[in-house]
């Protein structure tokens, strides 16, 4: 026997292919390496042309296929007090980069599909800044954001999201969002002001301002970590970069030098005070002034930090992670208003990738339950519909969540389920409806009127969910979003194709 | 409900989420709970602890450790105890502000009431009569009530999530309200109680298999994830109340309402 489809099906066959296209036709597609998420700016990878989003294949000649394999090769090479050459091949060029400084290049493994796990899945951090003792006007946070973007970019981090956030009250939040591990630093970048001064005594020579700071050495030979020292706990490694001051600093650290006195050490005749370096106020560094700096106006000046770890490794990283920082700082400015973290979450990958498992397995069971409960009840074929019909709205919700680049955290997962038990809840209505054969009703009327009901409950659910939308930051727009898109497609999408297939049953169980 | 208010000046106990602190996942099976337990005592405002265990092998995998104390105390202390350092490879922390907390809790709070207020429109609008929307909204409204009650019961900390669970109850609740009122009020045909018993067919049908569905979440996901534990548990004990307002109070009102409309038909 014949059975002919009708649009309705027709409809529901098509998006649910399309969703598929959406999820699984990658931009990299059937391809191996690993993906580039970010390239630190300055680093030799970035000088040479590597960019984020380009997928790199093999390291050194050798083809590199995890993440695993690729952090193997650079963890045998770096950190490295030499620069030493690296060959990164691509799917069209080859990169070769001589560097000391690890590669600068954050990789992960190639997506399989367009899906966006958030924060919480994923793994990374996210942040929620506000300013303390101030309330952010709404063009404030914007300035905001773009002086803490330039931050990020200066300090090389480019894949993260910050954006203003505007809750119910009115209160501006920044949102910072960093996928992957992250270091302790972005912390800092984050919440510190990065008010630098750099005094004599009680004086203030010079600030991290354009008009005292003209420029400042980044690379080459007059940015780097030199001396590494043991110490009982630890290992020390000092940083050192050159700045350049205007000549209007010059004089003044000139002016202040003049009246110190000079004193005779073994390494050489100093300055009887130091030039302290203060970041928000903390002390720094102190520096030795030499004698023959006395009362000139030197705009060339060395600055210097230190880094501490339990190997000499983790010292040289942590030295080199400081003096990004305070690059970082001196180049892009202080912020104009102190800053509190209000809301920090650091995520570590491994749990999530667990947890994801489990949620599939959840799914599933729930999943086969409700087949079995309602193969119970109605004891026809129609009773497994429901199954299909389900596994397509999950489809169809997240083929929409990938062409809209939505990022999937927890609360968004939750909002999909929540909209599988409606779903499931109207499909019962359906059937049941279906059933009531003894009435002079068609099926097309007894259908009709299953719908009233789940209109009426679906306009009734989006109501309830539409303040979650400006309630609490933003943290649980995921929910409100993929709920309503879930409850949307099994209404207008998924339920009439339902109520069509069991029409055709109908008719087939007729004839 | 209102000997708890003036116990606690508020509608529950919130945890971490809402109230401020700092919670941590350590990926570290070896943790003794009860040991790390005696050490934060008095290190830590106000610390809980939790184990994860994975679900085939019940072998402990973390441990969950949740306080009123900040993000940098907590991490010094635990590290103390452990003696390594955390890291965002064998760690995960979520830090609230406690500012942040309140003005959260607040919101939510406005949005589960403007989530009613329109719901209950919603519900006007579709029934345009006075009795059976209002039973409706009653039956959202106990559910979640009875929920609330029930949490506060067993001493559990109510988080973000757990307020977005409730404002789903709001969903799961009028489904079977409409349909209950939709069969009985707008059909005809048939004898009350036909009507009643066949709704009631459904209705228990849908909420079941809810029930179901969320047990076995609750079981598989609920042990990972505070935020999916919170939502599971607060769903399962509103459906669970749902069966008893939907099917024993709100029916006595729509038989009542729809005896009294037969009256009055009567009557003309």
């Amino acid at each position: 026997m014949k059975t002919k489809l009708t649009w309705k099906i027709w409809l529901w066959l098509i998006v649910l292919a399309l969703s598929l296209v959406s999820i699984f036709i990658t931009p990299n597609f059937l391809q191996k390496g690993v993906l580039i998420t970010n390239v630190e700016q300055n680093s030799s990878a970035f000088e040479q042309g590597l960019r984020a989003g380009q997928v790199i294949t093999a390291v050194d000649g050798k083809p590199v296929t995890s993440v695993e394999e690729f952090s193997k090769i650079i963890n045998s090479k770096f950190p490295s007090l030499e620069k030493i050459k690296t060959t990164f091949t691509a799917k069209d060029a080859e990169y070769v980069t001589y560097s000391n400084t690890s590669s600068g290049i954050i990789v992960s493994k190639l997506p399989l599909t367009n899906l966006k796990l958030g924060l919480d899945l994923a793994g990374g951090s996210k942040a929620l800044v506000k300013a303390s003792n101030h309330t952010l006007t709404a063009s404030e946070a914007a300035d905001l954001v773009s002086i803490m973007s330039n931050r990020f970019n200066v300090y090389g981090l480019s894949d993260m999201k910050i954006s203003t956030v505007r809750d119910l009250s009115g209160n501006n939040f920044i949102s910072v969002e960093i996928a992957g591990a992250t270091q302790k630093e972005v912390q800092d970048l984050i919440s510190q002001q990065g008010k630098f001064e750099a005094k004599i005594g009680n004086e203030t020579v010079f600030r991290g301002e354009k008009k005292d700071i003209t420029n400042v050495a980044r690379g080459g030979q007059e940015a780097g970590v030199y001396d590494c020292q043991q110490t009982a706990s630890d290992y020390r490694c000092q940083f050192r970069f050159t700045i350049y001051l205007s000549q209007e600093a010059a004089e003044r650290q000139a002016a202040i030098t003049n009246t110190l006195d000079v004193n005779s050490t073994a390494s050489g005749d100093e300055l009887s005070k130091t030039l302290d370096l203060f970041v928000d106020n903390k002390l720094m560094d102190s520096l030795q002034i030499s004698a023959s700096l006395k009362g000139r106006a030197e705009t060339v000046i060395q600055i210097s930090g230190t880094g501490v770890g339990p190997t000499q490794n983790d010292a040289i990283t942590a030295a080199q992670d400081n003096m990004k920082n305070l690059q970082t700082i001196l180049i892009t400015g202080s912020l104009p208003f102190e800053l509190e973290i209000v809301k920090l979450d650091t995520i570590s990958p491994t749990l999530g990738n667990d947890f994801l498992k489990y949620i599939l397995l959840a799914s599933l069971i729930s999943m086969i339950i409700v087949a079995i409960i309602t193969f119970i009840r109605y004891r026809v074929k129609a009773a497994l519909a429901p199954l299909a019909v389900c596994i397509s709205e999950i489809i169809i919700t997240l083929g929409i969540a990938a062409l809209i680049n939505w990022n999937l955290d927890l609360p968004s997962i939750a909002g999909i389920l929540a909209a599988i038990g409606t779903g499931i809840d109207d499909q019962i209505v359906i059937l049941d409806e279906s059933r009531h054969k003894e009435e002079s009703l068609n099926i097309k009327q007894r259908i009709k009127r299953a719908f009233a009901i789940i209109l009426g409950a679906y306009f009734t659910v989006v109501a309830s969910l539409i303040p979650l939308f400006w309630a609490g930051a933003g943290l649980l727009t995921g929910f409100a979003l993929t709920t309503i898109i879930g409850i949307s497609i099994g209404v207008f999408i998924t339920r009439p194709a339902f109520a069509d297939m069991i029409k055709l049953l109908d008719k087939e169980n007729a004839s | 409900m209102s000997s708890f208010y003036s116990q606690h000046h508020d509608f529950i106990y919130k945890d971490i989420s809402l109230s401020g602190g700092t919670s941590v996942t350590i990926s570290d099976g070896t943790i003794n709970l009860a040991e790390l337990s005696k050490f934060l005592s008095g290190k830590l405002d106000d610390a809980n602890i939790r184990g994860v265990s994975d679900l085939a092998t019940q072998k402990q995998i973390a441990v969950i450790v949740e306080t009123r104390s900040d993000k940098e105390t907590t991490q010094k202390v635990l590290e103390e105890y452990l003696k390594y350092p955390l890291n965002d490879k064998n760690s995960s922390f979520e830090f609230t502000g406690s500012s942040l907390g309140d003005s959260f809790y607040n919101q939510l709070l406005i949005a589960m009431v403007a989530a009613f207020v329109l719901m209950a429109i919603v519900i006007f609008v579709q029934f345009k009569t006075f009795v059976p929307s209002l039973a409706v909204i009653l039956s959202a409204f106990a559910d979640i009530f009875m929920t609330v009650v029930a949490i506060n019961l067993m001493g559990m900390r109510i988080s973000s999530a757990g307020i977005v669970a409730l404002l789903m109850l709001i969903g799961y609740s009028v489904d079977t309200d409409i349909l209950l009122t939709n069969k009985v009020l707008r059909r005809e045909g048939k004898t009350l109680n036909r009507k009643i018993i066949e709704s009631f067919k459904t209705g228990i049908t849908m909420t079941l298999i809810a029930i179901a569905s969320t047990a076995v979440c609750l079981i598989i996901a609920g042990p990972y994830s505070q935020v999916l534990y919170q939502i599971f548990f607060i769903m399962l004990f509103g459906l669970m109340f749902d069966i008893m307002n939907t099917w024993l109070t709100n029916v006595s009102i729509i038989k009542w309402y729809a005896i009294h409309l037969q009256k009055k038909k009567n009557e003309n």
